[in-house]
């Protein structure tokens, strides 16, 4: 079990320096795919199918690499909120949004959506998951924000210290 | 098998999980990752954990993707079946339209969707520990695999029962097929953002005489 632990430790030394996360991506030409869904579904479809595909389609945006189509998901999700009733659709939305938020970069926003899933459905793994790689990325921000910070300390000190020599040789 | 950590590798390989929803996919990929089992809400899309491992002597990061089993989410998932070295087709062998979906709907998106011709299928019946539920025989899942051409295994995620030797047996028969370790093919590589290495040259000469 320690071995484990050591390991682990030493894998998430690994992701902290090349940045892995363990939500999934989402190419391109997948957007795609749901988008033309979304747009055929609009012709003659029942409500449900019809909510259906934008749920694909709004999996598909945030995670998707590319931070415009995040940002749409984003969008389309906090859209789509206020008018779900049912608390699994509820849910899934609440978490789609928690990952678009993550992607985006707004931790504290995304770890309070993920917050609330785990609120519901406390063994939710995905959501588990998630918080983790947000607790992750904001342990790693601070680590690099100390890092600057320590930088701009340590200038601050060295020209403190020149100015303190000067001083006392003029003594 | 052991787990070994770290970020250098001889290969990559994506594996992919399919099958009913219920049947223990995330359950599998939990026990096999993590050694833990829960009873778990069903997967949202598609999910995946990285697993590094040393099978065959060679240092392995296998990327498991996990798929959602309900309907509404399958023409996201079909997605993900690309690039696949290997898919594990899982049913539940306590419910027997887990199997029968099996041929009726699984083996057939393998053939729509996955785009290695070589890539290696494995049928796992899993949930084993519930034996007095058992409906589907060992000897239905064995003639399944003869006929699909498939690895075929029986497992607990629960129990973890023959869970490492499910994914070890998998990852042997993509070792020993040529196309899916040759050189050139995109998912293999050997990186490290401090250790820049290049490839391996004799990456497909290994295995046997």
């Amino acid at each position: 079990m320690d071995s484990k632990k050591i390991g682990k430790f030493f894998d998430s030394i690994g992701d902290f320096f090349t940045g892995a996360d363990s939500i999934p991506w989402c190419e391109s030409d997948i957007v795609l795919g749901c988008e033309r869904e979304v747009i055929a579904a609009e012709k003659d479809s029942s409500e449900e199918f019809k909510s259906e595909c934008r749920l694909r389609l709004s999996w598909a945006l945030v995670h998707s690499k590319r931070p415009e189509d995040v940002q749409r998901g984003i969008a389309m999700l906090e859209a789509a909120l206020p008018s779900t009733s049912d608390p699994l659709q509820m849910r899934e939305k609440m978490y789609l949004l928690a990952v678009g938020y993550f992607r985006s970069g707004d931790y504290s926003r995304s770890r309070q959506l993920a917050d609330r899933c785990l609120e519901i459905a406390p063994d939710w793994r995905q959501a588990i998951t998630l918080k983790k790689s947000i607790e992750d990325r904001i342990k790693k921000d601070g680590v690099i924000g100390i890092g600057i910070a320590a930088t701009a300390l340590g200038a601050v000190g060295l020209v403190a210290g020149g100015l303190a020599a000067a001083l006392s040789r003029k003594k | 098998m052991e787990s070994s950590g770290g970020s250098e590798f001889d290969y990559l390989f994506k594996l992919l999980m399919i099958g009913d929803s219920g049947v223990g996919k995330s359950s599998l990929l939990l026990s096999f990752t993590s050694d833990t089992f829960e009873d778990l809400s069903p997967t949202i899309g598609v999910d995946f954990k990285v697993k590094h491992v040393t099978i065959g002597g060679k240092k392995l990061k296998l990327a498991i993707w996990d798929t959602a089993g309900q309907e509404r989410f399958r023409t996201l998932t079909s997605s993900y079946y690309r690039g696949a070295q290997g898919i594990i087709m899982v049913y539940d062998v306590t419910r027997r339209e887990t199997f029968t979906n099996l041929s009726d709907i699984w083996a057939k998106e393998i053939d729509l969707y996955s785009t290695n011709q070589d890539c290696i299928k494995m049928l796992v019946g899993n949930k084993v520990d519930k034996e007095s539920e058992r409906v589907v025989t060992k000897k239905e899942g064995i003639d399944f695999a003869r006929e699909y051409g498939c690895l075929f295994i029986e497992c607990s995620a629960k129990t973890r029962v023959n869970v490492e030797h499910c994914f070890e047996e998998l990852v042997l028969k993509i070792l020993d097929t040529p196309s899916l370790t040759a050189e050139g093919s995109t998912t293999v590589k050997k990186s490290n953002i401090f250790n820049q290495k290049p490839p391996v040259s004799d990456a497909s000469t290994s295995g046997c005489c």
